[in-house]
């Protein structure tokens, strides 16, 4: 699975799920563009580690939440480079509330980041993978059909991105680009500790039937596979990375009498 | 207006309260800034002004006085280049 020669845009690519996928796909030969928001530190941080891997590293402050931001990183990645072949939206915030707390603040800014960046990176990306083809993987989470206390609004901005997904999906594979998302369950990050208290011991944490918590890098695998030729007849997909979590059966724990 | 009186208006605005009431000592609680207000207010800041202000610094910042500060040397520190 090499990408030699392929440039990679992976948003929020400073930290997290982000980091972890700029790193395996720069371990397997792409240059990698990391857009980050409000942690430069951070940033320079991951595109230094992406250079020890032998690829180019370009870091690009932009918040996605806001079109003219979006529109000033793609005309740098067009001045500097011309094309783009592999396009991450994994950049997502948002605002943790129940459901009767969530105003029209919370709202705009979770779908604006999580949701319609997703659609505008996308459009500009595909104009710079004209003529070559490219790949969309965009994130999201078990959260767009399983419902988490104060998770709603995010989980309302991930089953759009999985919509939307299926729409790129349709409308850009004339132009050979592959278009899916990967949804993970509890992965272990910053983001989680800020929706569960910290003090939340990982042995509390669920875990999946596959036995541990799913990793930065096990979400990075299934992404890089995407981004491989070998997935080329997968398209609109939401691929679940959850150790199968999400098909337990809680009353499996129930003792069957023979 | 003086870059105190810029960014008193951006919060008031933001946090919808009446900018008289945010003084230098007031903490974002006490201008009833949630986390989702502090972050837009940063951007507002960042893009009137045309700086950065990284988040290791904003969370150093425990109140009105501490962000308005900041600002204004990093406005000083601009103007000298
Ligand atoms: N962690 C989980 O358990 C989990 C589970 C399922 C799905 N996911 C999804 O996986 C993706 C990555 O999650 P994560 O846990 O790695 O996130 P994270 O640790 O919270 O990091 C968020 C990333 O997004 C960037 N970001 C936030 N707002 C942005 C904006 N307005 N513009 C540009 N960048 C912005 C941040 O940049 P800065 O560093 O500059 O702030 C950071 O790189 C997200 O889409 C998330 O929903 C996560």
């Amino acid at each position: 699975m090499s990408l030699e020669g392929k440039l990679a845009l992976v948003t929020g690519g400073g930290r997290g799920i982000g980091r972890a996928i700029a790193l395996k796909l720069a371990s397997q030969g792409a240059d990698i563009v990391i857009n980050f928001f409000r942690r430069r530190d951070t940033a320079e941080q991951t595109a230094k580690e992406v250079q020890a891997l032998g690829v180019k590293a370009e870091i690009i402050r932009a918040n996605v939440g806001d079109p003219a931001k979006i529109d000033e990183m793609f005309g740098v990645i067009g001045d500097k480079f011309g094309h783009l072949d592999i396009l991450i939206s994994n950049a997502a915030s948002g605002v943790g509330r129940p459901i009767m707390e969530v105003d029209v603040k919370a709202w705009e800014w979770t779908m604006d980041i999580n949701t319609r960046a997703c659609l505008l990176c996308s459009q500009r990306a595909a104009r710079l993978m004209e003529g070559r083809g490219g790949k969309i993987v965009s994130l999201s989470s078990l959260g767009s059909f399983l419902v988490w206390p104060t998770y709603a609004v995010v989980g309302v901005s991930k089953a759009a991105l999985e919509a939307l997904t299926r729409y790129l999906a349709i409308e850009l594979a004339p132009l050979g680009i592959c278009v899916n998302t990967v949804a993970a369950s509890f992965v272990e990050t910053e983001a989680l500790k800020f929706y569960f208290d910290e003090q939340l011991g990982k042995d509390k944490l669920p875990i999946t039937p596959a036995g541990r918590m799913v990793t930065t890098e096990d979400v990075a695998n299934v992404v890089a596979f995407l981004c491989s030729e070998e997935a080329f007849m997968i398209r609109g997909q939401t691929i679940i990375v959850d150790g199968g979590f999400s098909i337990y059966n809680p009353l499996s724990v129930l003792e069957r009498k023979d | 207006m003086t870059i105190e009186e810029q960014i008193r208006e951006i919060m008031a605005r933001i946090t919808h309260v009446d900018g008289s009431i945010i003084r230098r000592e007031s903490t974002f609680k006490d201008i009833k800034a949630d986390s989702l207000d502090v972050v837009q207010a940063l951007v507002a800041v960042e893009e009137t002004f045309g700086i950065e202000i990284p988040d290791e610094e904003a969370q150093k910042f425990q109140n009105f006085g501490d962000f308005v500060s900041y600002v204004e040397n990093q406005v000083a520190q601009k103007e000298k280049v």
